[in-house]
Formats: structure tokens, sequence, C-alpha cells
């Protein structure tokens, strides 16, 4: 019998989340050299804005499902009891305010809340993914992972950054020190600083002792950022290593061709109007800095001195429109916990992610200070198995 | 023709070091036009600028310091390159080039970059890029001056069989490490995977896309850095036949190559034009890859061996280049794609010219080719020879003069690092 599925989600049109990610449950996507058609059928949706361009009722229509009104409605089937196997939150785009933080108030833990509410009327719990950070507030994303906790349903979440392909192909050693860690990506806040922090956090948190929470963050920007690299708040050398990785330097390769050595030829500034800096200080004093460096590239790489190894850097590959194949990567992970009911790797990962960049956003707004984050005591295991595409 | 790792490896060790004392090699370009974007300025420009390698911005330990470019378009950036960077000079004459203007060869390495430029085609739709014509005139100087140096040449030796095997024999005649070929076989993989050494490949094929005597050399390429692998290693190819139009898809319909090996192929690709409005990633029906792929061609060829190989361009069903293998033993089909972060829109740097250089690199600094040639001589071969079989209206066209046997080196040389 095929895993039945509820996907409820903010809007299905082309290339939304929710399309890339439910169609592949839907027609199949490309796994380990196969065209791969899991062994799961979509029986319910719910979709909270329905656009010009929405695609929803024409896939209902074609793949024999029903678009319902609530989501305790699909998540019942119309019935009065709990009617599927697993549920697929993806609150992602759709028209929806930002709060003074600038982050979009995506409906994520409000969607979650009404799953679990149909779970303990129903006194039946099923396995939920939640497509990128966990909410928008922390408090949110906790009570989230509080109730996976409480009702012992399994859970998964976040980017497709940490699953994605590797350019190149490598982990970090579980329980090596890490000495220094750095991220440079690009693309605004909050959508895709999130996935930054979260590819360099499935990075980290494979070092000795494992995760342990976040004692302090910072966000700086403008010509700030460029004096904290100067005084060596932040390590020109990691910054180096990760844009060795990089494949889209803009400026003068955009204009020539040529390649550039972005950190030492003096362009960086001319480039980047207003940089963005994530400090982040760990409980077991690690520091990593995130980079957003609009403006100077296009893509999303990883560099960290490891003691006994030297620097390790990496680029997580995010492959084009339309097929976002790295889409693929997350659905075969969504796919295994659907299946085994275990996931293969833990959600507090993205909830630690969820409060750090709901902290650095808190200090831009509270003048760029740095601010204790005695709440982010989160602590887990990384996973002892690679998860990133490598078959 | 035969040679073998010891002979290979023994020739390449008895041919004059680059690296003299101390001193950096020198290096000379020598190019056929040189703009924005061009393979020229690809590979020239990480010898100048550097380039981004293993955790750092990577300046090669060797001087590029004489150029010369046949063709001075008005996108040229040869001059501004010359102009900042100094110590490099332009000469008007490959003999210049190589001799700094002396009367004897003054450089330790040459790179041969005949790619791009306005040249003539001819009836077959070969592009007549004067690799072999540049070719000869550095070996001249190499004669005159009783001493030469390690040689690369980007892409294939010469659209023409006759001119390359002449260059390949030449190189061997006179001893000096020549190497070749496409960045298809260096660069990056997804999955970042090597075809086992001794792997007994049943049959392989890729899927990619572009024109027929361009990328058709580099689908080539990406096939036999694989299949060279195979117990024996590689011992030539017997005929090749070309699939074009109409005749591809009738070819597909009477599995003239393997359906699970293209499957397999194209479920590793990132660019699959979607075959259906409103869906991004959907898997191609036999009518949704005959509706979408424009003019497709096929070059199907064996080894002598008997292992069968297909090379599929299918423009604007795929960009990118996917390889899949049957190979005893293994019920699923061994696929990868040799990715390229092509500057198409997808990228801004072609950075699978950062393997090949540094692929150069090495050659310049201890004498031996990291790859053998012969593999681009084959695959140089199959080339012309796929294009000969579309010129006679796509028939079978034997390839006696291809029994080219070479062992692959041990080590893989892909980009993992």
């Amino acid at each position: 019998m095929p895993k039945r599925i509820a996907v409820i989600t903010t809007v299905y049109k082309y290339l939304s989340h929710a399309q890339h990610e439910a169609d592949r449950i839907l027609v199949g996507y490309p796994h380990a050299g196969a065209w791969h058609r899991p062994d799961m059928k979509i029986v319910s949706l719910y979709v909270d804005q329905k656009p010009e361009n929405d695609l929803s009722a024409a896939r209902a229509r074609e793949f024999g499902f029903v678009v319902y009104p609530t989501i305790a409605e699909a998540l019942r089937c119309g019935t009065d009891k709990l009617a599927v196997d697993a549920v697929m939150i993806i609150g992602e785009h759709g028209n929806y305010p930002r709060n003074e933080k600038g982050q979009i108030l995506y409906p994520r833990y409000e969607f979650f809340r009404q799953c679990v509410d149909v779970f303990e009327k129903d006194g039946r719990a099923v396995p939920v993914f939640n497509d990128k950070h966990l909410s928008y507030s922390f408090e949110k994303a906790k009570w989230m992972v509080g109730a996976h906790e409480r009702l012992g349903f399994p859970m998964l979440a976040g980017s497709s950054l940490p699953v994605t392909w590797r350019l190149p192909d490598i982990e970090l050693p579980l329980g090596c020190e890490i000495e220094d860690a750095l991220m440079v990506g690009e693309g605004g806040s909050d959508p895709m600083d999130f996935h930054a922090l979260e590819g360099m956090q499935c990075m980290v948190e494979r070092r000795k002792g494992g995760e342990t929470g976040v004692r302090a963050v910072q966000l700086i920007e403008g010509d700030a950022v460029w004096k904290a690299g100067d005084q060596g708040r932040w390590s020109k050398e990691l910054l180096t290593a990760a844009l060795s990785r990089s494949d889209t330097p803009l400026g003068l390769t955009v204009k020539d061709g040529r390649t550039q050595d972005l950190v030492h030829n003096g362009e960086l500034p001319k480039l980047v109007k207003n940089p963005w800096a994530y400090f982040i200080e760990y409980a077991d004093g690690l520091k990593s800095t995130l980079l957003m460096l609009d403006g100077a590239l296009q893509d999303f790489n990883f560099a960290a001195r490891v003691r006994g190894a030297g620097l390790m850097s990496t680029q997580f590959l995010l492959t084009p429109e339309p097929n976002v194949t790295y889409s693929a990567c997350l659905i075969g992970k969504v796919e295994e916990m659907f299946v085994s009911g275990r996931a293969p790797y833990p959600v507090e990962r993205t909830l630690l992610v969820s409060g750090v960049l709901e902290g650095c956003l808190t200090s831009r707004v509270q003048a760029h200070k740095q601010l204790e984050t005695p709440h982010l005591n989160v602590s887990y295991q990384a996973p002892k198995e690679r998860q990133h595409c490598r078959a | 023709m035969r040679v073998s790792r010891r002979e290979f490896i023994a020739g390449t060790a008895a041919a004059p070091l680059a690296l003299r004392g101390q001193q950096r090699p020198r290096l000379a370009a020598v190019c056929t036009i040189y703009f924005r974007m061009s393979h020229a300025q690809h590979i020239v420009g990480r010898f100048l600028e550097g380039y981004g390698w293993n955790s750092t911005h990577h300046h090669p330990p060797m001087d590029l310091v004489s150029l010369y470019v046949n063709q001075i378009g008005k996108d040229d950036v040869s001059r501004e390159r010359a102009a900042r960077y100094p110590a490099m000079k332009m000469y008007p004459t490959i003999a210049e080039a190589l001799t700094l203007g002396t009367s004897k060869l003054a450089v330790d390495g040459v790179v041969l970059v005949g790619e791009h430029g306005h040249y003539p085609r001819n009836e077959k739709g070969q592009t007549k890029y004067p690799r072999y014509e540049f070719f000869q005139q550095i070996v001249k100087v190499f004669r005159d001056s009783g001493r030469s140096v390690p040689v690369f040449n980007d892409k294939h030796l010469s659209w023409n069989w006759d001119w390359a095997k002449e260059m390949y024999d030449t190189s061997r005649s006179m001893g000096f490490p020549f190497m070749a070929g496409s960045s298809l076989p260096v660069t990056w993989r997804t999955p970042s995977v090597e075809m086992p050494e001794g792997a007994r490949v049943r049959e392989a094929l890729c899927v990619c896309y572009g024109g027929v005597d361009s990328y058709d050399f580099h689908g080539l390429e990406t096939i036999q850095c694989m299949v060279e692998r195979r117990p024996g290693g590689e011992s030539g190819v017997k005929w090749v036949q070309a699939y074009r139009g109409e005749n591809f898809w009738k070819a597909y319909q009477d599995r003239v190559w393997p359906h699970e090996l293209m499957e397999a192929a194209l479920c590793r690709s990132h660019t699959l034009t979607p075959a259906r409005q409103g869906f991004n990633n959907v898997f191609p029906t036999f009518e949704d890859m005959k509706r979408l792929t424009k003019d497709p061609v096929a070059y199907r060829y064996e080894h002598s061996d008997g292992l069968k190989c297909t090379m599929l361009l299918m423009d604007d069903l795929v960009r990118d280049f996917n390889f899949a293998a049957k190979i005893e033993g293994r019920a699923e089909p061994f696929s990868t794609q040799m990715y390229l972060p092509m500057p198409d829109g997808r990228t801004t740097l072609a950075n699978f010219f950062s393997p090949l250089v540094n692929n150069m690199e090495k050659m310049f600094l201890t004498g031996r080719p990291t790859y053998p040639v012969e593999r681009t001589l084959l695959t140089t071969g199959l080339t012309a020879a796929g294009v000969e079989s579309l010129y006679r209206k796509q028939a079978r066209y034997d390839t006696p003069h291809l029994n080219i046997s070479y062992q692959p080196t041990k080590e893989s040389t892909f980009w993992r690092t």
C-alpha cells in the first residue's frame, strides 16, 4: 500500500517549493541514477493562497486527490479521523507580511499547530516534514519540536543545502576540532541567509562533543563588516578558501571573463554595497561567521580550519532552474523518513538555525549589538552517516 | 600501434624536463583568438591571474612569458592582459613567441589553444582550426633549436585525422611530452565517482549536447576517460556509425543502443528540459524527447575488444554531459555527470578549465603528462569518423586506422579536491 501523504502549503505555483517538492511525489524524481517513483500517494492538499497561476486544482484533477478548505480536513481526508500516513508542510512562497526585523511571516508554526491539534484529538500522530526553517520565531519553533517530542512522531525539517551535492565531495570528520568556520553566500534575508546558516551548521555540528548550542549572536552590516575583517574578527584566509570554490564571482569576471582573488584585489568593497556579517559564538567556544555578500557572487561556499587537516572548503551546489535537482536530494530524505519512521538527521539542527537567524535579525534592529542567547542551548549529535548527495 | 604503460612512462621520463634547477618554467601560449570567454582567455588567464584551487587562490609556479594570437578581433582582450601583465610579451609569429625574439627556443613549455576564431568550414562541416599548422610551426622551432619542450594542445588534435596522427607521431619521434584534450575528463563529477579499474564494461553511453565537430568531441572524451579503465586497457575502435534526425529516432526505437543506459544518463542531468508546462522536472517519454530535441545525433562505435559505446547529442533536451555504463556483475547501470560549471547563465567562470590548467602545470613541472595523449588521439579520430559517417549518409565507417592501444593512468585525474 502506498503511503498516503497530505501536503499543507502556502501556495502551489510553478517553481514554488510546493510545486517542485510535492510534484516529485506525483511524477517521481532523479535519484542515484534512476527515475525513482516513490511508493507514496498524495491524497489531500491544503493550499493557503490561490493566485491566478495556481496549479493545485489542475494537479488534484490529474492525480486524483482532493484540495480541502482546511488543514484538519486535509489530514482527515474528509472523514472524522486522521487518514494519512505522513504530512509535508511547505510554507515557502506566497504573499505574507514581513515584521520589523524583515522576517517573512510564513505560517509554518500555525500550519504545524493545526496538524498537532488533529494528532492530539484523534489520538494518533504521523511523521511530519517541515520545509525550511521551523518558524520566524524561536519560541514557536521550540513549541513545534516540543510537540514532536511530546507526541513522539518523526520530524524532519530544513533546507536543501545540507543534502545537495558538494564540490568537492567532502565531509568534516566526525569529532574533529574546528578552529574557525566561515560561510559566504548571497541573496538576502530571510530566505537565503537561512540556507547559508543551515549549510554551515550541518558542517560544524560534526565537531568534537557534538552540538551544544549558541551563547551569543551578532549581525553587523556595511563598512563595519570590512573593518571587522581587517581586525581579524572574521578570517580573510577562510574567505579566500571559501571563494576558491565559487563559480560565480561578479564584477571584473562578468566584464571580461578573468578569474579574481576577490579578497586581495580590492574589488569586494566596490561590488558589495551592503555586506552583512552574522557572528555566531557557540557554547563550547567555537566562533563562526556567515558573510552575505550580495553583488560579489551567486553561490554558497564554506570553509573551516580543522586541527590536523588544515583548511577544508566546499561549494554547496545549487543546481539550476527549472530542475533544481537539489530539491530531489531533499525529497529523498523526506521519503526515507516517511518509509522508515526515522529522521535521517536531527530536527534540532533546524531548530537551532531558526533561533540563530532570529537572533541575528534581532541584533540588526537593536543597533547591531551582540545578543546573549541562553535560550539557544540546543544540544544534539550529528548523524554518523553522511547525508549529502553522493550516490 | 601499441604503447605499453612502461613505454609511456619511459618515453616521457626521457623527455627534457621543464624544470631545470630552481628556475620557474617559462611558457609560451599560441592561440587562435583571445576574447572574453574564449578558450584562450580561460586557459591563458589562469596562468596570469591564478585561480581558485584547494582552498586558496593558486598562482601557477611558472611564468607565461609570451603570447601569439592569430586573430585580433574587436572584442580582443589579449592586449589588455599584456598591458596588465608586462612580463608577458605578445609576438607577431609563433616562432618569435617560442624564441622570445631570439634565434633559439627560449621557453620551457607551450600551450596551444586552437579553439574559436573565424576559420573556414569544409564540406563535411568541420571547422579548419589551424592546430596542426600551429603545431608544425612549434616543432620547426624545436628542430631548429635542437631541443623540445612539453606541449599541451587544447581539445582534439586536428580536424584532419592524418594530421592528428602526424602530430602524435612527431611528439613520439622527437620525444617531447605531449598532452591534449577536453575538460570533461578532469572536471567535477556528480556523484564524485571513478570507473573502478578493471571493471568489465559491456556498454557505455553519454547523453550530452552541442554540435558536430564541436561538443561531440567532449562527449567522446567523457566516454573514453571512463571506458579506458576496462581490463586490458584501450585497444582501439573498429567502426563508427552516425545516426541523425529521423534515423536517430528509428535507431532508438530499434534499440540500437540500450534504453536503460540512456535513462540512467538522463537521470544524472541537472538540465533536463521539462516535457510538460508547469512541471519543472519530469522524465520525458519517447514522444517528448522527439518533440524537444533539435537535430539529434548519435555516434555508435565498437572497440576492438567488442565494447560498444554511444555518444548522443541531444540539443534542447539537456545542457550537460551525462555518462552511463553497463558493468558486468552489477545490476544497475553505473552513472555520473561530468559537471561543467558552465558560464551560460549558470555561472560566471568556466571553472572546469581550472583542473585542465592544473594538469598542464604538472606536466610543465615534471615533464610527465598526467594522462595519455593516446586518449585524445583516439577521440580525435572518433570525432572525425563520426563526421565522416554523417557525410557518407550515415553509413557505417570502418576505422582500421583507429587501432590505438594504451593503458590508463592508475590514479584518477578528475577534480576531487
